[in-house]
């Protein structure tokens, strides 16, 4: 394990779920110290300080947002936790919420009084069920013990907070999809201008940030924003949860300082603990489904030939051509034996799954782009598919009021670009991709 | 920090904000901050430049074709980034290519992507060559479609199941638009996107047919539509016009715009134009689809003279000599005052205007009323006493300067779906908003207070609110000190009142009246809106004048977003009473009794006048039952039908020498008549309306009258004429010269200046017209509170003892009125009687269920009506509408008419009821 755990120091802890033990083991100061000694503008201030960016996948940082938030007279503002996880290869959040509940809620009673909320909610994942009465139940000890509700520690500040369950639609993750949701209606995502924090829940500002965001507030708060910002590396400040899966020994939620490289987070036993079976490593998705997938010689090193690290700088250098993105923090490997053409199709078929129909591009797009690449991969397609299919993520990726649309098309485009020879070799032997006869 | 503006409302506060600069196809222009991208290139560079498929102008941006991408760059020739240019607003020094050849090929690759999923059968298709998405297709240039067949929806089924609408999903291309306009538009939430992606389709109601969900048929839909996916029956948006025509629609006093398409001399279809003040692109089902009467079979064509009890086909000229002779006969034998004329609110200012000059000037008596009378006559002479003035104070669009607005008596969403769309708009946005009904309206649904008064209470009510404003010390000071008189007397006089009282009789908590009062209150700007459920009382004119007490103690008068504002029920009733159809005055409002005023009609008509004040209709009906009234002619009225207490109606008519009637229909009242001129539509005529915010708007006849049949205007002309007249033929234009030299708020008005979208009254001499009145001071100089005291209605305590129900009545959207009209339209198959609302525990212990026929019997008689169980009416309370002839709703009504105005009290009319024994069972 990393020597600084701030989120994950301790989830093993028996009974860290209940109020009584994560009390016991320093829970709640934040609350303490910010409701205390600070006033909301100060936390606001700290953690801007801390350089914390945005856990969900962009990256924004989150001081920030919270400073772009609008404070007309007499208009209640919202703080929504976006606990809708749902890109495939990332369970961080669910990690979080799970094992150490009043994390969150703790974070959200800080974050709430910075930005000035009485309400606040948390909505989450659909298929999350169980996650829900075990929030619940930590709303219920938050509120019993005086950090929750009424005159939280007699300061005079008041809070509630609701859980929202969804219903199964990977587009309620998108923030503007998620507060329509939130509001009953259907998860479109709205234009931008205005945004959220101009006019966000029940047209009034708000802050939608990610569960891992807000649970980073509390050590924020606890050791200060300029303590935090000195662990990790440049603008990549503090700690990461990274939730790693694939051909790995050991798949899990590992907490990383952001200062170790991508091969020693592959390889070594304190996090994946290699490939599976000797296998040797063919690719990576670094940052969830929909950021580029990228062979391992580039995933190791970098395009100009430098050790590529577990950083949001470092991951994206070279940009999209030689590079992919920090994102989410879903951490899939591929080991030899697997077919990117069909790793592409899964998950183009996700996208033509969970794409809401509002904009043209998306509706129509992610259909083709799911229906050429079964084709190529059932040993069906022409050479010219391949340039369609390119044609189509380059039409969709910012064509499209949110980013679906781009997160549909860049793991085409990555494929695309790095496996050109895989989809080539489809075509051309039509008989052996039928029959999964791959020779890489 | 953004805000997204429509053009107008950015051009509106254009001049207030210093205009920057950006730049299109490297060319600088100015820009409007907030603006789009969109709106900027299209104003600059022409409406076609950048195609869109979902956009509309009459919706919110939505962006979700994304077709109006356009490169946007923060340099010259710099790295441009594709941005959806209809929601996107414009950046300062920003460059913008409308038109690069990466955005075209974008756009060609959307719509290729669009039509894999769209049927390619244009020829065939409904809108061929009127199709938005034709339209794009082809100025892109899409000449193949690369993607091989696939999964599609070109199979859905057709839903042909409603009069009016259409749908045909498979040319679906999930734009959204009918969705949003039946959101944003009507606020009917009916369409809905339902699946997901590519399973994304519009469902109606909760995946129902068009006739089973609760579309209320408005056709916004079909209107906003791209494709044929929804339309109409008449396919009004692609039908190939030989003509298109812009008038006024003749079925409520909002005063919607038409546009109407006629084939080769046959209406087609009628679509709302999105230039129309009034209306903007929207209206009903009356207005857009309920046009079929004009030439249904049963159009009277040709006059007729009962002979014996028959009706004898005549020609035009042995109607006239016949009429001439008897209603000489009839002056010569019982003087002038024994004849009378009714004339019509549903026709043109002009035909008003003719129809009393004929009575006062030919005929020589001031027996000329209309309308008016039944409906909004307390409303005339309840701002006359206060403001001087009986019109509107405002306009409807003040509705989007408003903070507050207060419903009484009215149920805009059925009467006067235009303006009552915009008002639930209103109340859906959380707005404040006010709903006094007996009955819990659509309106009341979404309002704030709903004060659920018992009928016949609003003086009551009103004088609640007034004592709490009063108590809270929440009036506006300085107006009442500056623009009013009689406050002092007046405050006494509210602050005597027993609240507790009050309450009993209103049957409304008093706790909520008094929040209701001080929301009004307190809003900056408050509205207030009334209809027929105040003035259709015996306490009419006393409510109307408590409206304008409520406006004035709380300084809600003179600006925008304020005023008292009656919703004119019928399309020129406010026009009728302008034109002088009322006994006590003349065109323009002048007292006839008046010296001076006397003096000066009798020398612009050149003829002796009467200078006494003439019979108002009820007054007419007891002269002709006692035998001093013996002619009566009816310019487009069925009084029989719409009238209360028909019995007294038909034992009236009865006893007349001769009854001439001008009418479209054989009407209830036709039937009786002793001579029927057929006349003209509103389709088939030219001439001005003015609707309920004073806007004198021009109807442009469309067709030429039905064979056989004349306008109203020539027939009264003809037959002063014939009387020794001489007026030249009906010409809107001449009469419009004659009528501003005589009504001094026509003073500018001339025919070939009124536009498309009209002028609001008054109008000075310089052609400018009035939004707002009473904005430095009243037309009585100040304003004049006047106190009143409730009364319980003599219907009531004369009866309530054998008839313990009340029967209140009401309208219903499909229907207009006496439905002469709207019964030989679409509109029947969708609502095809009259029914009775009746509370659940009422039928509970009558032992009446849904659908059930049940008796209703009044001091003055009986009928058989259907029942609808419903909460929308109180317990004790019933509720019916007068549409249907079968049912025949007025024989119940009593003969009560408010005190000063002599409007008939529909509102009230004590009844018992059993479930029915069949005996007055319609077949």
């Amino acid at each position: 394990m990393s020597s600084i755990q701030l989120l994950l120091a301790n989830d093993k802890k028996p009974g860290i779920k209940n109020y009584t033990a994560y009390r016991a083991n320093g829970g709640y100061q934040s609350v303490e110290k910010a409701l205390g000694n600070m006033s909301p503008d100060e936390v606001t201030e700290d953690v801007k300080k801390s350089g914390l960016r945005g856990r969900g996948g962009a990256g924004f940082p989150t001081g920030m947002k919270w400073s772009f938030l609008a404070k007309p007279e007499g208009v209640p503002r919202y703080l929504v936790v976006n606990a809708d996880e749902s890109e495939p290869g990332t369970f961080k959040d669910r990690y979080l919420m799970e094992f150490i509940p009043h994390l969150l809620i703790e974070g959200m009673v800080v974050a709430s009084y910075a930005l000035g909320a009485n309400v606040s909610y948390i909505y989450i994942r659909g298929e999350y069920a169980w996650i829900v009465d075990i929030l619940e139940q930590a709303i219920v000890e938050a509120k019993q013990n005086g950090f929750l509700g009424k005159n939280i520690l007699g300061k005079g500040y008041d809070l509630e907070i609701y859980v929202q369950r969804g219903a199964g639609a990977y587009i309620c993750g998108e923030e503007t999809a998620l507060l329509e949701s939130l509001e009953g209606r259907r998860g479109n995502p709205r234009i931008k201008p205005p945004f959220p924090a101009v006019k966000g829940l029940w047209g009034c500002p708000t802050v939608v940030n990610n569960v891992e965001t807000i649970a980073a507030v509390v050590p924020i708060i606890n050791m200060t924003g300029d303590e935090y910002a000195k662990i990790g590396v440049g603008r990549s400040t503090g700690t990461k949860l990274i939730s790693a899966c694939g051909n790995i020994n050991k798949p899990g939620v590992y907490e990383i300082d952001m200062t170790c490289s991508v091969e020693e987070f592959i390889f070594s036993e304190e996090y994946c603990g290699g490939i599976p079976n000797g296998k040797r490593l063919k690719a990576c998705i670094p940052g969830g489904s929909s950021v580029p997938i990228l062979p391992a010689n580039l995933l190791l090193k970098t395009a100009k030939g430098e050790t590529r690290y577990m950083n949001y700088e470092s991951l994206s250098d070279g940009g999209f051509e030689t590079g992919s993105m920090m994102g989410s923090g879903g951490f899939i490997v591929l080991d030899e034996d697997q077919c990117v053409v069909r790793h592409t199709m899964t998950l183009a078929r996700f996208y033509h799954h969970e794409s809401c129909g509002q904009c043209s591009p998306c509706r129509e797009g992610t259909g083709w782009m799911h229906k050429i690449l079964k084709s190529i991969e059932n040993g069906t397609g022409k050479m010219s598919d391949i340039e369609l299919l390119w044609d189509i993520q380059r039409k969709i990726e910012g064509n499209t009021i949110c980013p679906l649309g781009d997160a549909a098309a860049w793991p085409v485009a990555a494929a695309i670009r790095h496996f050109r020879d895989e989809f080539e070799w489809h075509v051309t032997h039509p008989a052996e991709a039928m029959a999964g006869n791959y020779p890489f | 920090m953004f805000e997204i503006s429509r053009p107008t409302s950015a051009i509106e506060n254009s001049t207030k904000v210093k205009t920057k600069i950006a730049y299109i196809n490297d060319t600088p222009f100015t820009f409007i901050p907030g603006e789009t991208i969109l709106t900027f290139v299209r104003r600059n560079l022409g409406e076609n430049l950048v195609p869109t498929l979902c956009d509309a102008p009459n919706l919110d941006p939505f962006g979700s074709c994304r077709i109006c991408s356009v490169d946007v760059a923060l340099v010259q020739n710099g790295n441009a980034k594709a941005m959806a240019s209809c929601h996107t607003p414009v950046l300062e020094n920003s460059f913008i290519y409308p038109t690069s050849g990466r955005i075209q090929k974008l756009r060609k690759n959307i719509i290729e992507l669009v039509l894999t999923d769209h049927p390619l059968d244009c020829l065939t298709c409904e809108v061929n060559n009127n199709c938005e998405l034709q339209t794009v297709a082809a100025q892109v240039g899409v000449r193949d479609v690369r993607y091989p067949e696939g999964k599609n929806h070109v199979d859905r089924k057709k839903d042909l199941s409603h009069p009016y609408m259409t749908s045909d999903m498979s040319k679906c291309i999930n734009c959204f638009r009918c969705v949003r306009a039946c959101d944003e538009v009507q606020g009917q939430f009916v369409l809905s996107m339902a699946g997901r992606g590519f399973d994304s389709h519009i469902v109606k109601g909760s995946n129902q047919s068009f006739f089973e969900s609760d579309c209320v048929s408005c056709g916004a839909c079909a209107q906003a539509c791209p494709t044929s996916a929804i339309s109409d029956v008449f396919e009004s948006k692609s039908i190939v016009a030989t003509e298109k025509t812009r008038t006024i629609c003749t079925y409520c006093g909002v005063g919607c715009n038409l546009e109407v398409s006629t084939v080769q001399g046959e209406i087609k279809s009628i679509q709302a134009p999105f230039d129309a003040k009034v209306n903007s692109g929207h209206t009903c089902l009356k207005g857009r689809y309920a046009f079929k009467f004009y030439n249904h079979k049963e159009r009277l064509r040709y006059p007729l003279i009962k002979k014996d009890g028959e009706f004898v086909e005549a020609t035009w000229d042995e109607a006239y000599d016949f009429i001439a002779s008897k209603l000489t006969e009839i002056k010569t034998n019982y003087g002038a005052d024994a004849i009378g004329g009714i004339s019509s609110a549903r026709c043109t200012n002009e035909e008003n205007y003719l129809m009393q000059k004929f009575i006062r000037t030919v005929i020589g008596t001031n027996n000329i009323d209309s309308c008016a009378r039944v409906c909004h006559s307390p409303t005339a002479l309840g701002m006359q006493r206060t403001f001087g003035t009986g019109a509107a104070t405002n306009s409807v669009v003040d509705l989007k300067y408003t903070d507050a607005i207060m419903v009484i008596g009215a149920n805009p969403t059925e009467g006067h779906p235009v303006t009552g769309a915009k008002m639930k708009q209103f109340a859906m946005k959380g707005k404040t908003s006010i709903v006094i009904d007996p009955r819990r309206t659509e309106m009341a649904k979404y309002a704030t207070y709903h004060l659920q008064t018992k009928p016949g209470t609003n003086v009551a009510i009103l004088n609640m609110m007034l004592y709490y404003i009063i108590q809270e010390n929440a009036e506006d000071k300085s107006f009442i000190e500056n623009r009013t008189e009689g406050y002092a007397d007046f405050k006494q006089h509210v602050l005597s009142m027993d609240m507790n009282e009050l309450e009993a009789i209103t049957g409304v908590d008093k706790e909520l009246v008094r929040k209701a009062a001080l929301a009004y209150a307190s809003a900056p700007n408050a509205m207030s809106f009334h209809g027929l459920g105040v003035t259709e009382h015996s306490q009419g004119t006393f409510t109307v004048m408590l409206i304008a007490d409520l406006a004035m103690i709380t300084g809600n008068i003179g600006r925008r977003g304020v005023g008292v504002n009656p919703l004119r029920g019928q399309n020129n009733v406010q026009g009728a009473a302008d034109m002088g159809c009322q006994p006590h005055q003349g065109a323009g409002y002048f007292d006839v009794t008046n010296a001076e005023y006397h003096a000066k009609y009798e020398s612009f008509y050149g003829v002796k006048l009467p200078n006494y004040v003439g019979l108002k209709i009820p007054q007419m009906y007891d002269a002709a039952i006692d035998g001093k009234f013996k002619a009566l002619w009816l310019m487009g009225e069925d009084n029989v039908q719409t009238d209360p207490n028909t019995n007294h109606v038909k034992k009236a008519l009865a006893n007349l020498e001769l009854l001439v009637v001008q009418e479209l229909f054989m009407t209830e009242t036709a039937k009786l008549a002793d001579v029927i001129l057929p006349a003209a539509s509103f389709l088939e005529k030219s001439g001005t309306f003015t609707n309920g915010e004073r806007r004198i708007q021009k109807v442009n006849a469309v067709v030429k009258p039905i064979a056989g049949t004349k306008t109203d205007g020539q027939i009264i002309i003809d037959i002063m004429n014939k009387m020794g007249a001489n007026e030249p033929d009906y010409n809107p234009a001449i009469l419009l010269e004659e009528i501003s030299k005589i009504v001094p708020f026509f003073a500018g008005v001339k025919w070939d200046e009124l536009g498309d979208n009209g002028k609001q009254w008054p109008v000075l001499a310089d052609g400018s017209d009035t939004e707002i009145l009473h904005t430095e001071s009243f037309k009585l100089g100040k304003g004049q509170f006047k106190k009143a005291t409730w009364k319980e209605s003599s219907e009531l305590t004369d009866n309530q003892k054998d008839y313990p129900f009340i029967l209140t009545t009401n309208r219903e959207l499909e229907h207009y009125n006496c439905g002469a009209q709207t019964r030989r339209t679409g509109n029947a198959d969708i609502l095809l009687t009259d029914t009775l609302m009746i509370h659940p525990t009422d039928a509970e212990t009558y032992l009446i269920n849904e659908g059930d026929m049940v008796c209703v019997e009044s001091a003055r008689g009986k009928i058989d009506v259907k029942a609808r169980i419903t909460d929308e009416v109180k317990q004790g309370i019933l509720s019916s509408t007068f549409h249907y002839p079968e049912v025949n709703m007025n024989i119940l009504t009593s003969s009560v008419t408010d005190t000063d105005a002599l409007c008939p009290e529909y509102k009230v009319c004590a009844v018992r009821i059993r479930k029915s024994k069949g005996k007055y069972k319609v077949s």
